[in-house]
């Protein structure tokens, strides 16, 4: 039966998900908490076991470790793929073409290339797609927004977006230990992983199709295996050149905090959205004339801050501070979009700029790794 | 005879290693994961032939079908003991599963295993305060109640078995109680847990099931070394359990005083209740740092048996006040801090 003949998906869907690694926790206790809207039928790991105490510990009916059985089967109607990025593709075609519609976690696959065929693919089954942004959904991010929407930045004109990253953590130590870990195969490596948080921002506010890419990364670590591990970069500057708009990306393992934030410069006000204090604040040109104008912003921006720390904490109160608030509300939209046939949350040509951004940044870090190989 | 030993970069791993160079003369080789730090294991193998490192990780079969080699016995002592759930399942049940698979795919005569497990894997929400804990009590009937680590040791428990059964290999399982030493965990969280400014000291005058670490490694390599083991399972605690109180007062005398709290057994249950109910009601906006279920599993107060580790003729090889001594002696040479796991 054609795909697009398929009959419109019916509350709850059923959910099925592939890759049962540390993420897949998230997307299925998020997906428990609204039942109305989709539930998860059934896990999927090429490890069984690793199906198996999934299944176990959130109470999934039913566990597989072969794909294409638990499609066949279960017969869902949105896969979620959770496995680490070499199998994004192959796992999305196969699902798209079964008649799933598919949210792939970021990074969204290897190259521009892979995203755009799985972009096909989806339009050719009239299925639905999107990719694991979810931070583009968190509630700071969706105030800016707001404040973008009602003109209260001005016109962007620029994009600063900050990621630290802490390799120290478990999965940061796995990866620095293990010449074989999978973050390795990738076209980018540990960026590679990461960076779409960062990317995304930016994506946002430059419209260009084809924005120019300058990127340069080192590897800032001091060298403890004496072998290739040590070569593995671990931090990177992206600028980012539309028509009219810039954006400069930092994704940084050293830096400390390890913060993360988005500033957004308009010809009104700069906006700050400190991503995990979760506070959104204005930055404005001075009211008041002379010293005197120089004296007030500290308190305007103290009382900003306070404002929002208030608001966080009804927030709190309301059992709406949730660490996966973004990946929930992406979910949410999407479920929507499915059963509404309504718009997607993330437009596909924003998942191609970004692939095809990622691209040109790898593309340029490998020249540079060519030309200080030659000149050693 | 040679044995292969996973984990040995641990804290018991090191001590196990040095155990088994003490006992009679066969060659020991130690199967070390990339990145893993390797001092304690190459001192002890420093001037001898006896004992060799090989790198490989247990995340597929292939590292360890060349650590099999000729090995006749296999130690496992290779396990996560924190991280995320994935990261926990994958280091101690998938790690467990490739090794079993190395196992099987590469050996026609299939070594003897001993497999170290945990305490953790005992149903004891369900038991009457105080009531005794040796290899008879049941497993635990509700893995999901229970924390990570605890279902994490149930399920690589059962996987051996269930490999054991089909493939005929000797096994015998040890079941460490908390294990302490000189670069071990300073409290265990059966004592009690910190929180910022103070120590909430939940134990009281239950006993602490500890078993020092040179203890434990010496209950391994009897068991190990013994035939009549296969299929059995023992419990390794030491002799002369203190309270979790004399523990403290012990900690805080030799190493440095803490702002404690004493909470009783049925505020604790209390306070399980509360968070169980406003992680319910949050829809996990912060974890459910206590539930009623695993705090009865480790406060409510058991008694422990050695009586079957005993019969093998294991003896602690180091009494309860010295290993305390020696552990709160390095404690106090080192920078203090009461860590809650363990």
């Amino acid at each position: 039966m054609n795909a697009n003949s398929q009959p419109r998906a019916e509350r709850p869907l059923r959910v099925a998900v592939v890759g049962c690694g540390k993420i897949a926790d998230g997307h299925v206790d998020e997906i428990r908490k609204m039942p109305e809207q989709a539930q998860t039928v059934a896990v999927c790991d090429r490890e069984g076991l690793m199906a198996e105490q999934l299944a176990a510990r959130f109470a999934i009916p039913a566990h597989y470790d072969d794909f294409g059985q638990m499609l066949r089967q279960e017969r869902p109607d949105v896969v979620h793929i959770t496995t680490p990025p070499q199998s994004h593709a192959p796992l999305a075609l196969q699902a798209l073409a079964a008649g799933c519609h598919v949210y792939v976690e970021k990074p969204f696959a290897l190259d521009r290339a892979q995203a755009a065929q799985i972009v096909a693919a989806a339009e050719e089954h009239g299925r639905k797609l999107t990719v694991g942004y979810s931070s583009l959904f968190d509630p700071p991010v969706l105030r800016l927004r707001e404040l973008v929407a009602a003109g209260v930045v001005g016109e962007v004109l620029h994009v600063e977006s900050f990621y630290g990253y802490n390799l120290d953590g478990p999965f940061g130590k796995a990866l620095l230990a293990d010449p074989g870990h999978w973050v390795r195969g990738l076209p980018g490596q540990l960026f590679h992983n990461i960076i779409d948080h960062m990317l995304n921002k930016i994506v946002e506010f430059v419209p260009d199709d084809a924005p120019q890419v300058t990127a340069i990364a080192r590897a800032l670590r001091p060298a403890r295996a004496g072998d290739g591990r040590d070569t593995l970069m671990d931090e990177l500057r992206v600028l980012v050149r539309g028509r009219r708009v810039t954006g400069y990306g930092t994704f940084s393992s050293h830096i400390r905090p390890a913060a993360q934030f988005v500033r957004v410069y308009g010809t009104r006000n700069i906006a700050h959205v400190d991503l995990l204090a979760r506070t959104v604040t204005l930055e404005s040109s001075p009211k008041l004339p002379s010293a005197i104008g120089r004296l007030v912003p500290p308190f305007e921006q103290a009382g900003a801050l306070l404002g929002q720390g208030l608001s966080n904490i009804g927030r709190f109160l309301r059992s709406d501070f949730q660490y996966f608030a973004g990946m929930r509300r992406l979910m949410s939209l999407f479920y929507d979009s499915i059963l509404d046939d309504g718009p997607l949350p993330i437009a596909y040509r924003d998942i191609l700029r970004i692939s095809q951004i990622m691209d040109d940044i790898f593309s340029q870090i490998r020249a540079q790794n060519a030309v200080a190989e030659g000149s050693t | 005879m040679t044995a292969l030993v996973t984990g040995a970069t641990g804290f018991l791993g090191g001590a196990f290693v040095a155990r088994l160079l003490a006992h009679g003369n066969g060659r020991i080789r130690c199967l070390v994961r990339p990145g893993s730090r390797t001092t304690v294991l190459e001192r002890l193998a420093a001037g001898q032939s006896r004992v060799s490192l090989l790198r490989g990780s247990l995340a597929s079969p292939d590292a360890a079908q060349v650590a099999l080699d000729d090995a006749d016995v296999v130690y496992h002592l290779a396990a996560g003991t924190g991280g995320a759930a994935a990261d926990l399942f994958l280091n101690t049940v998938v790690a467990s599963k490739n090794l079993l698979e190395a196992m099987v795919l590469r050996r026609a005569r299939l070594p003897k295993v001993v497999l170290v497990s945990s305490f953790g894997v005992y149903g004891t929400a369900g038991l009457a305060r105080g009531a005794l804990i040796d290899e008879d009590t049941p497993l635990e009937p509700n893995p999901e109640r229970r924390d990570l680590y605890s279902q994490a040791k149930l399920r690589q428990e059962r996987l051996f078995r269930e490999y054991r059964k089909r493939h005929g290999f000797p096994l015998v399982v040890l079941r460490p109680g908390v294990i302490y030493g000189p670069g071990g965990t300073p409290i265990s969280s059966r004592v009690g847990l910190p929180v910022p400014g103070l120590f909430l000291h939940l134990g009281g005058r239950n006993l602490l099931p500890l078993t020092f670490v040179d203890n434990c490694a010496e209950a391994i390599v009897v068991a190990g070394e013994q035939s009549a083991t296969d299929g059995q399972t023992y419990n390794v605690v030491d002799d002369d359990l203190p309270t979790c109180a004399d523990y403290l007062r012990h900690y805080q005398r030799e190493v440095r005083t803490l702002r404690t709290l004493r909470v009783p057994y049925p505020f604790t249950q209390a306070l399980s209740w509360l968070c169980e109910r406003y992680y319910q009601y949050s829809q996990g906006q912060l974890p459910a740092f206590f539930t009623s279920y695993r705090s009865a599993t480790t406060w409510a107060g058991n008694r422990f048996s050695n009586a079957k580790l005993k019969s093998l003729g294991w003896r602690p090889i180091v009494s309860t006040e010295e290993g305390l001594r020696r552990t709160f002696a390095v404690l106090c040479n080192s920078a203090p801090a009461a860590n809650a796991a363990g």
